[in-house]
């Protein structure tokens, strides 16, 4: 059996929305201390819709997939969708992950949620990823 | 075959791998050969596998048929370790993705974690090497092992907890004692007590923790008396070390004083996550590099230079073991490379890591990260559509 779903090795092989969007209006960032996993989310929203996004991710492949991902369901959708989504959609979403994947759904799941509060409260991450990229 | 090819073969991976002591132990002369036969042999899996390497291949004119001898082994090209933190970091793998097995990841001075990906076959050869290893410089078996780290099963990915894990394996018990990133060294002194005079106790973890636990016994007053034959084994965390002001005398001495064990018998190791190198002392406190991988030191203003033997530069490890990605790799660490006897038996290459590199990331790819994926975008976007 495959150890990535197809999903999964198709958005890491093709990183789709890669990089940091020039003239964002809203970012937010998820890190997680145990593992090192880091998504950072850079969007434009206008009229309440995610007209451009980008994400910089850092960590194990499923992370920089789901990344890639989320930024896919998220372009062009209303940005409140982004608090609606859960780990088990991304999950989904991904065609599955193995047991020692799944932590990257749920920090998915929390920059989404973040990216849609810090829209609500007009609030930005700042950008502590520091990486020669 | 010949009878002179019969009488002296050159030495293959797997033996190497499985018998990294008996290997480290030939002639020098022979490690050379054996060397550069399966360091050319891995240039020549990934030249052949893996399109990005290619092209630094092709850029900077070189084709396994290139290395033929020792001299030849600076111009196979290196990644510098820092593109293992990029979120591009796919176009490094030679394997699918599919193949990879095991991800292990350690924590850049940047927050930014470094991840190593590997498919089974090298997971397969660091794990037998590693193990190997161990086996021929601690000779360990039984007894209990005091880890000041976490346990594998807390920091599942890192490398440096995963490599001192391998140790459990040896030890008729065990018990890890950093949790939720706090150590108790109290603890850590009622475990030593509890197998007293039961096994012969052994300390494994980062220096500054083995520090930490020193500093404890200083404080209190306490000194231990470890057994004959206990070790005290250490990886990583020499930053913390040595910003805590303390010399390696120094820390053998306190090591001596406050558990009873000797400096021949406190032993550190060298490693990176990218590598399948564990480079690990012996008695006399030299660093052998396994047989499988060569160091070479680079001069920090032209890598591409290979300074002569005790010269101090940049580390660059060629490694013939990993297939997942060239472990060919241009490290950030500065130190020195020695290939004069060692008293220990061992021939072969000893490595000293004096410093992290300070300063801007080094480019030494010809070809970056961001061209190559630029490059096969344009070649996608023009080509010609088949013919339906």
């Amino acid at each position: 059996m495959p150890r990535f779903s197809p999903t999964v090795v198709d958005h890491f092989t093709n990183p789709r929305n890669i990089g940091q969007l020039a003239g964002a209006n809203v970012r937010a960032f998820v890190g997680n201390p145990v593992c090192g996993d880091q998504i950072l989310l850079t969007a434009h929203v206008s009229d309440g819709i995610v007209a451009d996004l980008k994400f910089q991710a850092f960590g194990c492949s499923a992370s920089l997939a789901v990344a890639s991902l989320l930024t896919t369901v998220l372009k062009g959708e209303p940005v409140n969708l982004a608090g609606t989504l859960d780990a088990d959609r991304i999950e989904e979403l991904t065609g599955g992950l193995a047991p020692d994947q799944r932590h990257v759904a749920a920090l998915a799941a929390d920059v989404a949620h973040r990216l849609a509060a810090n829209f609500r409260s007009g609030v930005s991450d700042d950008d502590p990823i520091t990486c020669a990229s | 075959m010949g009878n002179s090819e019969r009488r002296s073969p050159t030495l293959q991976l797997e033996t190497m791998i499985g018998a990294p002591g008996a290997a480290l132990r030939l002639p020098l002369g022979e490690w050379e050969a054996g060397i550069v036969t399966v360091l050319r042999e891995a240039f020549r899996f990934h030249f052949e596998r893996n399109e990005f390497f290619r092209a630094q291949c092709d850029a900077n004119g070189v084709t396994p048929d290139d290395i033929v001898t020792r001299a030849d082994l600076p111009r196979v090209p290196l990644l510098p370790v820092s593109m293992f933190k990029r979120p591009d970091a796919h176009v490094l793998l030679t394997a699918p993705l599919n193949d990879i097995e095991l991800e292990i990841r350690s924590t850049g001075t940047g927050g930014v974690p470094s991840v190593a990906r590997r498919d089974t076959e090298t997971v397969s050869r660091a794990l037998i090497g590693i193990l190997s290893t161990y086996r021929d410089f601690f000779a360990l078996s039984k007894g209990a092992g005091l880890f000041l780290s976490p346990s594998t099963a807390e920091t599942p990915e890192m490398g440096m907890v995963k490599v001192f894990n391998l140790l459990n394996g040896f030890f008729d018990d065990h018990v890890y004692v950093v949790r939720d990133y706090a150590f108790d060294p109290e603890e850590a002194i009622e475990h030593l007590n509890r197998w007293h005079g039961e096994m012969t106790r052994h300390i494994i973890g980062p220096p500054f923790l083995v520090n930490r636990l020193l500093r404890f016994l200083e404080l209190e007053e306490q000194s231990l008396k470890l057994d004959q034959d206990s070790m005290v084994i250490t990886l990583g965390g020499w930053k913390r070390y040595t910003g805590e002001s303390i010399s390696r005398d120094e820390f053998d001495g306190k090591i001596e004083k406050y558990l009873g064990i000797t400096a021949d018998r406190v032993r550190d190791m060298y490693g990176m996550i990218e590598s399948n190198m564990l480079a690990v002392e012996c008695e006399h406190h030299r660093k052998h590099v396994p047989p499988w991988c060569y160091v070479s030191i680079r001069d920090v203003s032209d890598v591409d230079v290979e300074l002569p033997v005790g010269a101090t530069g940049l580390i660059a490890i060629l490694d013939a073991t990993n297939e997942s990605y060239p472990g060919f790799l241009l490290s950030d660490d500065v130190g020195e490379a020695d290939e004069s006897p060692c008293p220990c038996g061992r021939n072969g290459q000893t490595v000293t890591f004096r410093r992290r590199r300070h300063g801007a990331e080094l480019g030494c790819c010809a070809v970056s990260i961001e061209k190559f994926i630029e490059n096969k975008q344009i070649v996608a976007e023009c080509a010609i559509p088949e013919a339906e």
